[in-house]
């Protein structure tokens, strides 16, 4: 176990984390598998897979498709629905001293409400995350995502329901003012916080074939390649607002973490950064402090006042 | 399963864009089952994910393992270009299921099928088949002459009979591994394959009877190699359920999934 660092610590609404750093949603399953490697205790939070009302199987594959600096993925939102996580994988979770962040998704608004009723009552869920932007699925997901009114209502008949704090992911799928206008929008219907961003739309071509790689033939960009994007879409909703902000896209050093501190966010998550070095979260965990260190700011909450007087 | 920097101790060219990359490192010691793989981090920066590779053989003794991998893209262009010396990051051994060489009895006709790069896998399963004193056949495809590998280092198992198959006849007998699977007198009691889908899925509807306790190892494109990211599923035979290939396979029994 990692020794308690005070200079780390974060506190979110329903989210009282050791240290500012969390797995991202789909890239950690519910953490079964990286238990294997490293003590979850050490996390931050942990975002567990999108969960929706009844199990998914999810989409063909080829399901993910490298690209420059990045990768693909075109799950489909698989996941063994609420029930079986809360009656399974939440209680495993449990086992370990970390807040869990429940990504929630589905094709109705009835759905979204369903998974948080069922959910919200487990003792470790410290906090919800809304998935209203996942490129890969024909029904819902990105159509809450794009419109600021469907949004918010989303939100909240979430919040009518929910026991624990609201936090609706945005996506990067949408013009700058129409960002501004959904993060305003889910604020004055009540949510919690925010987390940006979740995946862009992309495609590759086997050069060889003709044919798309991934056989949903879209899928969604991850990866340093959108790290750009993340920082400008954190930067520029820090501006309109003062609500908490998880932010993520192509984290892979604690270098990177700064950075996203510094452009407004609060907390961050890793995705694809976990496929390529499993030990990665705990990594930059460990080689935090001596960033604070350089910086000569006491705590993590530093950097983000820092940042946002930028 | 672990993760560790192992050792290049050689990296050879053994056919056409075909490699053998020998490693040393702790991570050896867990290597216990034939059909198991290593998750190989590729040298650059530029590349997120890792690279699925089948462990072709062990040497406890020595403390090395044994991978060999077909130049496709970038990845494996790369890993080409390693040098005795250099260090590679690898995660493994991954996969619950390998091939069940314990299984087959002394006197069986235990058959393997490779297909190009499927091959690998498969001498590692012969090689601990034969110490238990098994003696198998194997029938090996590969597009044509130059493509071929491991010819001899099967001939040299003892008891064991090679077929080689390429498919534009320029070595061995023309024609695919399911002619040979086909020319066969009788059913094997054992059959163990791996090679491309096409080939797998031939070869389950051939080789279907009720003698044959047959298994197959599946290659699906992959995110996180430990079950985490849900890439790499397939559906079970009778449609209720999935498995993931890189943590519930490779190796599946004939029907367990859809191939
Ligand atoms: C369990 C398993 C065992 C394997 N064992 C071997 C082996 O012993 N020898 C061997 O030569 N090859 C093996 N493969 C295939 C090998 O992983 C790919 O050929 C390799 O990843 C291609 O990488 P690249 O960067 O050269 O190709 P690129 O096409 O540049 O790779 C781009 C992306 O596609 C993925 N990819 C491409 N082809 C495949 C494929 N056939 N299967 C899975 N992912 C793929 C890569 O991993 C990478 O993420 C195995 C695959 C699996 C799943
Ligand atoms: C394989 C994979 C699966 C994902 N599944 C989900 C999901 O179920 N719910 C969700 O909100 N985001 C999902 N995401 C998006 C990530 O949580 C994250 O927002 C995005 O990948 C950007 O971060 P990264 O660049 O660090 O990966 C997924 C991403 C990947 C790569
Ligand atoms: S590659 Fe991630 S679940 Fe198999």
């Amino acid at each position: 176990m990692m020794e308690k660092e005070p200079r780390l610590q974060v506190t979110l609404p329903g989210l009282t984390m050791k240290n500012p750093v969390m797995p991202a949603s789909g890239c950690f399953a519910f953490g079964r598998e990286y238990a294997e490697l490293f003590d979850l205790s050490e996390l931050g939070a942990v975002a567990i897979k999108g969960t929706t009302g009844e199990a998914r199987f999810g989409n063909p594959t080829p399901r993910v498709a490298e690209t420059s600096s990045g990768m693909l993925n075109a799950i489909g939102l698989q996941n063994p629905g609420a029930q079986a996580v809360r009656d399974e994988e939440l209680p495993f979770l449990a086992g370990y001293d970390v807040p869990v962040l429940a990504n929630v998704s589905g094709s109705t608004p009835e759905e979204y409400v369903e998974v948080v009723q069922t959910l919200t009552d487990a003792p470790n869920v410290g906090a919800f995350e809304l998935n209203i932007s996942c490129p890969n699925v024909k029904e819902g997901g990105i159509q809450f995502g794009t419109d600021p009114d469907a949004a918010a209502a989303l939100t909240a008949a979430v919040k009518q329901v929910s026991t624990k704090p609201v936090y609706v992911k945005l996506s990067p799928n949408v013009t700058d003012v129409n960002a501004i206008a959904l993060a305003l929008a889910v604020e004055a219907a009540g949510a919690d916080g925010l987390s940006l961003i979740n995946t862009l739309l992309g495609m590759r071509i086997d050069a060889h074939t003709g044919k798309p790689i991934l056989a949903n033939e879209k899928g969604g960009l991850s990866g340093p390649a959108v790290k750009p994007v993340a920082l400008r879409m954190i930067h520029d909703v820090r501006q309109v607002t003062n609500l908490p902000i998880i932010g993520m896209g192509g984290i892979q050093s604690a270098e990177d973490v700064i950075e996203f501190l510094f452009a407004g966010a609060d907390a961050v998550a890793i995705g694809t950064a976990n496929f390529t070095n499993p030990f990665v979260c705990p990594t930059i965990i460990r080689e935090l402090p001596s960033w604070l260190d350089y910086l000569a700011m006491e705590s993590v909450g530093d950097l983000r006042q820092q940042g946002v007087n930028i | 399963m672990k993760n560790e920097q192992m050792m290049v101790v050689e990296n050879k060219t053994i056919a056409a864009k075909t490699h053998e990359l020998t490693l040393s490192g702790p991570l050896v010691d867990a290597i216990d089952q034939p059909g198991t793989f290593l998750h190989v981090a590729v040298p650059g920066d530029d590349l997120v994910l890792r690279r699925p590779i089948s462990i072709a053989a062990v040497d406890q003794d020595v403390g090395t393992c044994t991978i060999v991998y077909k130049e496709m893209g970038v990845g494996t262009g790369r890993l080409a270009r390693s040098r005795a010396g250099d260090q590679l990051e690898m995660l493994g051994p991954l996969g619950e299921q390998g091939f069940p060489v314990e299984k087959p009895q002394v006197g069986e006709d235990v058959l393997l099928i490779g297909g190009g790069v499927g091959v690998p896998p498969l001498y590692y399963a012969a090689c601990e088949l034969v110490k238990r004193g098994v003696t198998v056949s194997v029938i090996l495809g590969f597009q044509t002459a130059a493509a071929i590998f491991y010819e001899r280092e099967f001939h040299e198992l003892p008891g064991c009979d090679v077929r080689v198959m390429t498919d534009d006849g320029s070595n061995g007998h023309p024609g695919t591994v399911v002619d040979a699977l086909n020319e066969r007198p009788s059913p094997p009691d054992w059959l163990f394959s791996c090679g491309p889908r096409g080939m797998l899925r031939a070869i389950e509807t051939h080789a279907a009877h009720p003698k044959t306790n047959g298994y197959v190892s599946l290659e699906e494109r992959m995110g996180c190699g430990i079950g985490a990211c849900f890439a790499c599923v397939c559906e079970t035979g009778d449609g209720s359920s999935y498995r993931k290939i890189c943590r519930e396979g490779p190796v599946f029994a004939f029907k367990e999934v859809v191939l």
